[in-house]
């Protein structure tokens, strides 16, 4: 009866921003993203991509409750001259040409391997 | 500075069906991402909406409905010139909610009709077969669209060994009729598993054997044979030639991580702190997918279209970290 819609787990609420940004009150360099709608797919993915970076102090993410469909995304900087955000972008920025790379990669290992056996598949 | 890695894929194996690939030099946050997308977030179509006419079958209208929900539908892009057309249909269609329509338009939805009446049936049956149950099967939907049909079977072997002439969905008998209208709408499995794409889809990590030389000729030929014996997976092999112990051919297929090399070894030292003579360890950025697809769209689709998903929403999300965050 009072079961919330499947697809509250993908789709924005009305008026609910994608991203929100807090800077934290008591740690310099330091604040909390919290992805609406994302889940750990992203979460571990940013969280990962962002400890290889050399500017980043601390990067953790929690899924606070199965049924809260966010993420929070901490993320620490070793210097006030790296904005959290800053290292956030690079971080998007750095999986999106990853991904880039890996569908190119997919293309062509694909297609040479039906070359290499060709089992009459191409043609169909 | 950037991080970025550049990630190699080697392809194992591709059928209509079925892919297997190994993906190299990244980590496991995108060996688990590609997954977790293929498993929930590929669009594909579902039947999500059903209009009965009549329905004076066994089963009632929910229960039918739940059926032809399950069943998987398949796009085939026209005039697909590079393979087997596979099946993406995030072009072709709206989800559903996005379209601007009022209930239902072409853009956002394919209809499909089934109409079987078992007394109309029966009189173009052979006499054998006559006053048998009729099964209703996927082959009975029609389809409005020339590019959506259900993905009866796989491939033609399951076809061959199949009693049915498509997925089941109701058997009739003397005077009961079914007829509905079904509409396919595209959704993600996020929503609801019928929507998902593919029936497995993991990957194990690689194994990393490493057969240590200096220990192993401590061991003597019994011992080597004990260990080779110890491992359930068979991963290690005895050499007749030169009497080492060396990995098995395909064994990084078999290997399954289990303790029992370890614990048999450990009763071989000397010392608890000699070193290992056999260790298989998991490799931290090589993994080997497994990709089995439902027959809604091809595997190698699958798997091209979870990396559009994934690209799309990083590029979505920088887009969002640009300017909403101001």
């Amino acid at each position: 009866m009072n079961t919330p819609e499947r697809s509250a787990a993908f789709i924005l609420d009305d008026d609910q921003e994608k991203i929100e940004y807090a800077a934290d009150t008591k740690v310099s360099n330091a604040g909390t993203f919290t992805f609406n709608k994302e889940d750990h797919t992203v979460g571990n993915l940013l969280r990962m991509q962002l400890l290889r970076d050399p500017t980043v102090k601390f990067a953790g993410y929690k899924h606070p409750h199965p049924l809260v469909h966010k993420i929070l995304l901490k993320i620490q900087t070793t210097s006030s001259q790296r904005l959290p955000t800053e290292a956030l972008s690079a971080a998007i920025e750095d999986l999106s040409n990853e991904t880039d790379h890996l569908i190119t990669q997919v293309t062509e290992a694909i297609d040479k391997w039906k070359k290499e056996n060709d089992t009459g598949m191409l043609g169909m | 500075m950037p991080q970025q890695r550049f990630p190699k894929v080697e392809v194992l194996s591709v059928a209509p069906h079925f892919i297997s690939f190994i993906l190299s030099e990244t980590d496991t946050s995108m060996a688990n991402a590609i997954r977790r997308i293929m498993i929930a977030e590929v669009p594909t179509l579902a039947i999500d909406l059903v209009e009965y006419h009549e329905n004076s079958s066994v089963l009632n209208d929910e229960y039918i409905a739940h059926r032809l929900g399950l069943i998987p539908i398949r796009f085939t892009p026209e005039g697909s010139m590079r393979r087997v057309p596979g099946g993406d249909c995030h072009q072709a269609f709206l989800p559903h909610r996005e379209c601007v329509c009022y209930d239902r338009c072409p853009r956002c939805s394919v209809e499909f009709e089934l109409d079987v009446n078992f007394d109309r049936v029966n009189q173009t049956r052979p006499e054998q077969e006559r006053d048998l149950p009729l099964t209703v099967t996927s082959t009975d939907l029609k389809s409005n669209n020339p590019l959506v049909a259900p993905a009866h079977f796989l491939n033609e072997e399951e076809q061959d060994e199949s009693h049915d002439e498509g997925i089941s969905i109701v058997k009739l008998g003397p005077g009961q009729h079914l007829k509905l209208k079904a509409f396919a709408r595209m959704g993600i499995s996020k929503e609801h598993a019928k929507w998902c794409p593919v029936a497995v889809a993991t990957y194990r990590f690689w194994p990393i054997i490493t057969i240590n030389a200096e220990a192993c000729g401590m061991l003597t030929m019994e011992q080597k044979q004990e260990l080779v014996d110890a491992c359930p997976d068979r991963i290690l092999e005895l050499d007749e030639a030169t009497g080492n112990l060396v990995p098995a051919e395909n064994a990084y297929e078999m290997a399954t991580f289990t303790e029992d090399l370890k614990t048999t070894q450990e009763a071989m030292k000397k010392r608890p702190e000699d070193e290992d003579f056999v260790s298989v360890v998991q490799s931290t950025d090589r993994f080997v997918f497994s990709v089995e697809s439902t027959g809604a769209m091809d595997a190698e689709d699958i798997l091209l279209s979870s990396l559009r998903v994934l690209k799309d929403r990083l590029n979505y999300l920088a887009s969002e970290v640009e300017n909403g965050l101001k």
